[in-house]
């Protein structure tokens, strides 16, 4: 009883600190990733606390609502970022205690994923203006495609580790560093990358600083919303791409994620959680430059590719297992 | 590098005959005492390998004689003559190879060997067909050397590495039988491509049209046969591990599935070297008939099928080249009372074509009939029945086609040609097309030592049935 | 070297021959192609090297040096000068199917890959064996390239990667075949190519670019 109540405080310290963590870090890590991208591109950028900023201004704000906006227009924001919020707390980002009783499944992990998806697609088409449902349904139809390619790539990765818990998967990595070099974990984490890219609405698939009405999709989604409920729903996606950048990283390189709780594995796991924050977002942000975004009716192709390649992933998992 | 006039003549002829002396010395030799090995046993020739080397050469010679101009000029190129003597040699290579593996590779460089030979005449068509016959043959052989490595694996798990069938056949190791499966499956569909059986023969009446008359004679007369050689060995190989039920149900498909495309094909057909070809598939489709029945007598007539065959399809190939030059067109439409205009030509066509009909006197009318009861005793009566039909539908598809060359109305008949005398003039040598379809009118007959000489081949294949 | 050593060399180099494989089925450009294709010569190559550490086999590092030449640079030299002429069209622009339907034939034909090995993954469980089903996708895929663009030097591609799945399936079931044998066919393979390539000129030459729809000529 004693040990269960142990285990249930420092999973929930460690559910805490990743949420306080990634909310500070989100808004930065987005920051960042502009600065990067304007100083490549020869600009001085806003500066990484910009984001910040942008967000204090609209929370100030009180929100404008388009004429015939249902109640949904403000649940839809809060329940995305409450699903970002969820996320953040089960993603073993800083420590692999999970609760014995909710355990950070791939599934479940997943699910909330979707979750937050339809209700960003739901704000989008709830002011019936044709450009928030354009970019819902290209959002649903990207969400659509990107959804089984991160069950199928993660379900490779867990294929040798025997759990579809995304802790155990962190933990065997752990102990395994170099595993990363088989076949199967690089197949799965191209295939991975390729899905948190789209998920979270980067290039190639859609530009986020775009408002050209062809090819803008999360953009078109958010146009009707203001004030506070835009914040929420800005919050919500610079969370879920902190979470997924982070639970990519962490899969790739393991190190300095605590298996259990002390105050000095604290603080190694949010320095190194950082640290591979920063990169990962630099990387993202630097690569960003030097793409173009692909036609959208080829956007299938691109997710069919790392479709095929978790697939292959898990395949390859079989040729480990029997070998 | 400029190789002499009169060597680059008769090269092919020279090869070819050396490579016909070889083969019935080897005969001799192997009837007398036994197979003889070359090379470290890289090299062996049974009785099988040696018929097979005599065919190579006798339709060699048929082919290369027969295509020597009496004009000289224009002298075949540099690339000709060695291209021709390299696919000799290649398939000598494939015949005499105690090994799947050098025989994969003789029949890979077959197809080295003739690809500029198909796109010889540097139009259009040719260099579709040089195209076309180059990638489905090298996809094809692919698959068979697949299958070889899959053989290659079984035996090497099973102790004793070795893709030599001398070996396999002395020391029977136990070998997995599925595995053998896939790989004889495997092996026996590529080659079957390379041997132009239906369905995968959509590059063979292409090649065989495209080429020179020479070559296509080569090509169809024995290259196919080559092949098909390589499917017999395999099954001599893989029959006593998985039985003969899966290459008898694949072999038999796909030979009546060529009897099949060919009579279809037959009919409407309006040139006449792809007439040739098609027929060409029509008679792989019964060697493949022959070989999913198996057994001695069934071997037998195959064999004694693939020599008249190749025989007579040379001499028509050749005779089909004379057409065109004298003629400059191998449409049939073009071609009516042929016969009366220029005997000279139409005549060995006409006889060659007989031959392939399948009609007495020609020993492929009997290879045939052997075939048929050899099934019927086998117990394969209904393949037979349907196999008989089709033979017979073909049969009149191409006597209807090429009787328009012989007879026609005399209505078609431009006026001034009924007044001019027939021209018995040929572009080429008569007397190895005389010869050749000789041998093959009395093949049939000649009991004894020829029958002996076949047995001899076929049981070196065992109990391949 | 340690068998998890090996086992993890052999299965990053299997690994890196199916995502050369898939990659290849995926992009469209020619100059992609053959660059994937040169990689994909030195994983096989590596594998060849790896299996010959092994097994102590001086041939085997021999027969790795041969293919390292041979489809690591030779091979991509000669297709890279077969499109090195055509600048304006080096991409493959009509395949049959999409790009998207190809991919999904991919992972289709990995499934099939891994039944139709199944003869041959009964025979042990060495991790050599385990790869096998590898080399038949990288075949299968070869077929699915082969029958589905209609560009000369793409066709010469999927004959080429049909070759080396069939190679990967030798090396890794039986140790390769025999060495007079291989070099046989490394020789076969190197004359096809060249064969093909002149051919591709000449086609070029004749129809003013190289995609195979406009031969149409021949049929009945």
């Amino acid at each position: 009883m004693n040990g269960s109540v142990g285990v249930n405080v420092s999973a929930a310290t460690f559910a805490t600190s990743q949420v306080l963590v990634l909310v500070v870090l989100s808004p930065l890590l987005i920051g960042l990733m502009r600065t990067v991208r304007a100083r490549l591109e020869g600009r001085v950028g806003g500066g990484v606390l910009q984001p910040w900023r942008d967000l204090r201004k609209l929370l100030l704000k009180e929100p404008l609502q388009a004429q015939g906006r249902s109640w949904w227009a403000m649940a839809g924001p809060v329940l995305l970022v409450s699903s970002s919020l969820a996320l953040c707390a089960l993603t073993p980002l800083l420590g692999t205690v999970t609760f014995p009783s909710l355990p950070d499944d791939l599934f479940v992990v997943v699910s909330i994923l979707l979750l937050g998806s339809v209700a960003l697609a739901l704000v989008g088409l709830d002011a019936g203006t044709a450009f928030g449902g354009m970019g819902s349904s290209r959002h649903m139809m990207i969400s659509a495609l990107v959804e089984p390619t991160v069950l199928l790539s993660v379900y490779a990765l867990s294929i040798p580790v025997g759990s579809s818990v995304l802790s155990r998967i962190v933990e065997a990595r752990l102990d395994d560093p170099a595993s990363v070099l088989s076949p199967v974990s690089l197949l799965a984490l191209l295939a991975l990358t390729i899905a948190v890219v789209a998920e979270t609405g980067r290039l190639p698939v859609d530009n986020p600083a775009t408002h050209l009405e062809l090819t803008m999709v999360h953009e078109a989604m958010v146009l009707e919303s203001s004030g506070r409920d835009l914040a929420w729903l800005e919050v919500g996606s610079w969370l879920r791409l902190g979470v997924l950048l982070g639970l990519v990283s962490t899969l790739l390189v393991p190190w300095g994620v605590a298996t259990d709780l002390t105050a000095a594995g604290m603080l190694v796991a949010v320095l190194a959680l950082v640290a591979k924050l920063a990169v990962a977002a630099t990387a993202l942000a630097t690569v960003e430059v030097a793409l173009a975004k692909v036609r959208l009716f080829r956007v299938p192709e691109l997710m069919a590719g790392s479709f095929v390649l978790a697939f292959l992933a898990v395949t390859a998992s079989y040729l480990v297992v029997q070998g | 590098m400029a190789i002499p006039v009169t060597v680059r003549r008769y090269a092919g002829v020279v090869a070819a005959a050396a490579i016909l002396c070889a083969g019935v010395a080897l005969d001799v030799v192997v009837r007398q005492s036994g197979p003889v090995t070359a090379l470290g046993g890289q090299l062996r020739a049974d009785a099988l390998s040696a018929f097979m080397l005599t065919v190579v050469g006798a339709v060699g010679l048929t082919a290369t004689w027969s295509g020597l101009r009496v004009r000289p000029n224009p002298a075949p190129t540099n690339a000709y003559a060695v291209l021709v003597v390299l696919f000799l040699g290649a398939m000598s290579l494939g015949v005499l190879a105690d090994n799947l593996g050098v025989l994969w590779v003789a029949v890979e460089a077959t197809t080295i060997a003739t690809a500029f030979l198909v796109g010889h005449h540097g139009t259009r068509r040719a260099l579709e067909a040089a195209w076309k016959y180059v990638v489905l043959g090298s996809v094809g052989v692919a698959i068979a050397f697949l299958g070889i490595v899959l053989l290659y694996a079984a035996t090497r798990s099973a102790g004793s590495p070795t893709l030599s069938w001398a070996t396999l056949d002395a020391t029977h190791p136990a070998l997995d039988p599925s595995l053998v499966r896939l790989a004889a499956a495997l092996t026996i569909l590529g080659f079957a491509t390379k041997a132009g059986l239906a369905p995968m023969h959509s590059w063979l009446p292409d090649a065989h049209s495209q080429a020179p008359a020479p070559v296509s004679g080569l090509m169809s007369g024995v290259l196919l046969s080559v092949a098909f050689y390589a499917i017999l060995r395999v099954q001599a190989v893989a029959a006593p591990v998985i039985g003969t039920g899966l290459m008898r149900g694949m072999l038999a498909t796909a030979g009546l599935l060529s009897l099949a495309v060919a009579t279809l094909l037959l009919i409407a057909q309006r040139d006449l070297k792809r007439l040739l070809a098609y027929s060409s598939v029509e008679h792989m489709g019964v060697l493949a008939l022959a070989a999913a029945i198996g057994g001695p007598l069934a071997i037998s007539a195959a064999l004694l099928h693939v020599l008249g065959h190749g025989l007579a399809k040379s001499s028509a190939f050749v005779a089909s080249g004379w057409i065109l030059e004298t003629e400059g067109t191998t449409r049939i439409e073009d071609l009516r009372l042929l016969l009366r205009r220029r005997p000279g030509v139409a005549v060995p066509f006409l006889v060659g074509v007989t031959a392939l009909l399948g009609l007495p006197p020609f020993s492929l009318f009997f290879s045939e009939v052997a075939i048929v009861v050899a099934g019927v005793q086998r117990g394969m009566g209904w393949v037979m029945a349907a196999t008989v039909l089709l033979v017979l539908g073909a049969f009149a598809a191409l006597a209807r086609r090429v009787a328009v060359i012989a007879f026609g109305s005399s209505a078609d008949e431009p006026e001034q040609m009924s007044d001019s005398a027939p021209d018995w003039s040929t572009p080429g040598p008569r007397f190895p097309l005389g010869v050749a379809l000789g041998t093959t009118a009395v093949a049939g007959f000649v009991a004894g030592p020829f029958a002996a000489v076949l047995t001899d081949a076929a049981r070196v294949l065992g109990g391949a049935g | 070297m340690s068998e998890t050593t090996y086992t993890q060399l052999l299965q990053l180099s299997a690994g890196l021959l199916l995502l050369c494989a898939v990659l290849i089925v995926w992009r469209r450009s020619l100059g992609a192609h053959i660059r994937l294709l040169a990689v994909q010569g030195w994983a096989l190559a590596g594998l060849v090297a790896v299996l010959g550490l092994h097994e102590h086999s001086a041939e085997l590092l021999w027969v790795s040096v041969l293919v390292a030449t041979l489809k690591g640079v030779v091979l991509p030299a000669v297709l890279a000068r077969a499109t090195a002429s055509d600048r304006t069209r080096a991409r493959e622009e009509t395949p049959l199917i999409n790009t998207t339907a190809a991919l999904l034939a991919v992972s289709f034909l990995t499934m099939l890959a891994y039944l139709v090995s199944r003869p041959v993954l009964a025979l042990g469980s060495t991790a050599a064996v385990a790869a096998v089903p590898v080399g038949m996708a990288m075949a299968l895929f070869g077929f699915l390239v082969l029958s589905t663009r209609r560009h000369a030097v793409s066709q010469l591609i999927g004959f080429l990667l049909l070759d080396n799945g069939i190679a990967t399936v030798a090396f890794l079931t039986a140790g390769g075949v025999p060495l007079v044998v291989e070099l046989g066919v490394s020789l076969d393979v190197l004359l096809v190519v060249l064969i093909l390539r002149v051919l591709t000129s000449r086609i070029r030459t004749e129809y003013g670019d190289a995609d195979l729809d406009d031969m149409t000529e021949l049929r009945d």
